[in-house]
């Protein structure tokens, strides 16, 4: 009789539902698996060590390409480090700005999410429908900072520019009829702030149409109720943060606990799951994308009213405008020294944290006075999320591998940072 | 419930005493220094107590402290030979060495009360052995598992207990702990394809380290306590 | 009677067919995809594409070859060399930008305090050999004096807000 005996499977890098280049290493009895040992740092840049050696502003651009799904969040929390050491809050404008594009930022990262995970238990239909979504919102991205990923928008002090008074529209072109052109513009007639009014006004309902494709779909339920569940115990032992952590119900959301930046005037409501199993994690992400929603079309009804300066005034930190520097050889002065040698930050640490759409993104400054921080570590939901991988798989068939990476939301850029 | 980070100090104070250093904080948080030997015991407590239960871990840290508040820059007249004149290129490298300086390393730890909503920050000096070592709290937050495998690979610091203590962010094989102060900004080594050998090979980096702004520190009197109120612009 | 409602809808696939239905409606919608590259998605006045040198009206070159841009730049993707020209003004003898290196952070926009170096909306530009991802300053003035026109037009768009 021949011997049965466990055997060691190889999954990933390359492996397209690994979201990048995760590296599995499965031990597996039959197709259950008994061990998971996740390999990481493929990705690994060393964006802590590269920001020792530069100047702290310097380093913005390269938090976006940290989790690279929920590019200003990352931003948020850094700038957030500095300001904190420094002393100072940005303008109530820029504050608002900031909170309306986190919760974009959130939408672009659920939408991503649930796109993916979609897709990796088969349901490609979301995949196409959810980037219907995020060319919007990656529009709005484009708009304010010119670019749709990498924004470096976030600056210590506020926000780099006011959000624009007009949108790019769509050209006429000999292949689209002149009223298909109008249909497409008719929602960049107005200012940035009416096109994401126009975007709230419709995106609960492609929330309705996703809930209606996998919400109640026998497939999607057999993929996730019951799959990997995490009790609230082991959750808060292993560090679990964000969506992981109130899938198993915990209600704790840095937004309302701690509130940073304008969260305390908002009005929205924390999803709990009760189950704490892949499906409940995918209902609390489901609700946030509702709420955040909600979040962003109070901001834009504050931004309506509320003209004012988006940045500090304080030109030892923040450049000063262009139209200044041109007249006044002080602002030149300044705009010379912020640009060579940065801003020194008093000798101190501090620790950022804000609730990323991936769960608790924390930026660990530490300052000897100088102009490049003296360390920076970032502690990214992510990490914490895969590290338990293997309780979480455990006892579950292979295909269940690819939900449980769907459901923690993993990125890379993020993890090997 | 949320309580004030001094109700939390004090409670503290009054059951670890002198066990745990309050560090002065210019932000409002909660630091403290631990010594190697209590950290167990400190941190078991600070998870079960009714009157603390920091629930989470959230972060363990790495810190060289080699250069701190060293500048590379420092110059009292003009010259125009650019920037890079100011900077110090050879790595001071104490690897070799038995002993450290035992405020060399430091290994940071972040807590996080849901209870209570309060954070507190412990930092542990692992002391002056070559390599330095620490108990490992995994047993306590099994969250520690990979942030201490991050902090043996990046800083080459020991956790005594851990259960896998291997490398986690750099490559098969990689040589040296890349977060010290005294490992190049460029790296030791290159990877590149050979062809003649049909495989990827190792050679040392041929790159030129390049610093466009060196690290200035200055003492900016805007944060001076008698000038904050005062002066509007220093 | 909840309860044979529910029994019968698992049977009847009620869920599979009101999924099905969203899908057949989006059938009739027009399509949200575009004619790539007969047609282009609109693009910001703030995009960040590829670099530029500009020039003034009068034809004489706005880089004084300040190295401010070379400071700033976080990837060090810029590199400066410059002298005294024949008509006594600083200029850049070299003026390299590493395409690889760039993160297009727009930060040398920020920092030139004439203008010079620009991020311009081309987006569609490609390598073919190596070594021709170095934009030297010959390449990018000769981008700046091509698009001219609307690098102008983009810069006064976003004048106000910068």
């Amino acid at each position: 009789m021949a011997e049965i005996q466990n055997f060691t499977m190889n999954f990933g890098p390359q492996h397209p539902a690994a979201h990048g280049v995760l590296r599995l290493i499965l031990e597996m009895d039959g197709e259950v698996i008994q061990h998971a040992d996740p390999h990481v740092g493929l990705l690994h840049r060393g964006t802590e060590k590269l920001a020792e050696s530069k100047p702290y502003n310097q380093s913005i651009g390269y938090m976006d390409r940290l989790d690279y799904t929920s590019m200003m969040c990352n931003e948020h929390s850094y700038v957030l480090a500095i300001e904190k050491l420094l002393g100072v809050a940005p303008p109530i404008r820029a504050q608002y700005i900031r909170v309306m594009f986190d919760e974009i930022t959130r939408l672009l990262n659920h939408l991503m999410w649930l796109g993916a995970h979609g897709l990796d238990i088969g349901a490609m239909t979301m995949f196409l429908y959810c980037f219907r979504e995020r060319e919007d919102l990656m529009d709005c991205y484009e708009a304010v900072s010119g670019t749709r990923m990498h924004a470096t928008y976030y600056r210590p002090g506020g926000v780099y520019r006011d959000l624009p008074d007009s949108m790019p529209q769509y050209q006429a072109s000999k292949w689209r009829k002149q009223k298909d052109v109008d249909r497409l513009n008719e929602v960049r007639e107005g200012s940035l702030l009416d096109f994401i009014d126009a975007f709230t006004e419709k995106f609960p309902g492609c929330v309705d149409q996703y809930e209606t494709l996998l919400t109640d779909n026998r497939i999607w339920k057999q993929r996730t109720v019951n799959i990997a569940v995490v009790s609230p115990e082991r959750a808060l032992n292993l560090g679990f943060t964000g969506p992981m952590l109130r899938g198993s119900g915990i209600e704790w959301d840095l937004r309302k606990k701690q509130p940073y930046e304008v969260y305390d005037r908002m009005d929205f409501d924390i999803p709990v799951g009760t189950n704490g199993d892949c499906y409940d994690r995918y209902l609390v992400r489901v609700e946030e994308m509702r709420q955040s929603n909600r979040i962003i079309k109070q901001c834009i009804d504050w931004l309506r009213d509320n003209p004012g300066p988006v940045m500090l005034d304080d030109h030892k930190i923040a450049p000063p405008k262009r139209v200044e520097m041109k007249d006044d050889m002080e602002s030149l002065i300044h705009h010379f020294k912020l640009f060579t040698e940065g801003f020194s930050i008093p000798a101190g640490e501090a620790y950022a944290a804000i609730e990323h759409p991936k769960g608790e993104f924390g930026v660990y400054m530490i300052s000897d006075g100088a102009n490049k921080p003296y360390r920076v570590k970032i502690r990214a939901a992510g990490f914490a999320h895969l590290a338990s991988m293997s309780e979480m798989v455990v006892g579950h068939m292979l295909a269940d591998v690819v939900a449980v990476i769907g459901t923690q939301d993993i990125v890379f850029g993020e993890v090997d940072r | 419930m949320t309580i004030n980070i001094e109700t939390m100090a004090a409670r503290i104070a009054a059951r670890f005493a002198e066990k745990l250093k309050r560090v002065e904080s210019t932000c409002g948080e909660l630091t403290y220094e631990v010594a190697r030997d209590d950290l167990v015991e400190v941190a078991t407590t600070l998870r079960d107590d009714e009157e603390f239960r920091f629930e989470q871990l959230m972060d363990v840290c790495g810190v060289d402290y080699l250069t701190y508040g060293v500048g590379e820059w420092t110059t009292y007249s003009a010259t125009d030979s650019g920037f890079s004149r100011g900077v110090e290129r050879e790595p001071v490298i104490l690897d070799e060495a038995d002993t450290f300086d035992p405020r060399r390393f430091a290994v940071v730890y972040h807590l996080l009360s849901l209870a209570n909503n309060v954070r507190v920050r412990l930092r542990v000096f692992p002391g002056d052995e070559n390599p330095p070592f620490l108990p490992s709290v995994v047993d306590i937050w099994n969250s520690a598992n990979w942030f201490e495998r991050e902090a043996f690979d990046l800083f080459g610091i020991l956790f005594e207990g851990h259960p896998d203590l291997r490398r986690i962010l750099t490559d098969y094989g990689f040589i040296g702990h890349p977060f010290r102060k005294d490992f190049p900004l460029i790296g030791n080594v290159e990877v590149t394809y050979d062809a003649d050998k049909g495989r990827v090979v190792y050679q040392p980096v041929s790159i030129e380290p390049r610093t466009a702004v060196p690290r200035v520190i200055r003492d900016d009197n805007r944060y001076a306590e008698a000038l904050k109120d005062g002066s509007s612009d220093g | 009677m909840q309860q044979l409602r529910n029994y019968i809808k698992t049977f009847a696939m009620w869920e599979l067919w009101q999924g099905l239905a969203v899908t057949f409606r989006n059938f009739f919608r027009p399509a949200v995809t575009i004619l790539y590259p007969e047609e282009k998605t609109p693009q910001s006045v703030r995009f960040r594409g590829l670099h530029a040198l500009r020039r003034y009206p009068n034809g004489e070159e706005r880089c004084i070859a300040c190295k401010l841009c070379e400071a700033v730049c976080p990837a060090l993707a810029i590199t400066i060399e410059s002298d005294v020209s024949d008509d006594g003004t600083r200029r850049t003898t070299r003026y390299d930008i590493d395409l690889f290196k760039c993160i297009y952070c727009g930060f040398c926009e920020e920092a030139c305090p004439v203008d010079a170096i620009v991020e311009t909306r081309l987006h569609e530009y490609h390598m073919e050999a190596a070594g021709e991802n170095i934009m030297t300053k010959d390449k990018l003035l000769s981008i700046g004096d091509k698009f001219d026109a609307m690098i102008s037009a983009d810069k006064a768009a976003d004048a106000e807000y910068r």
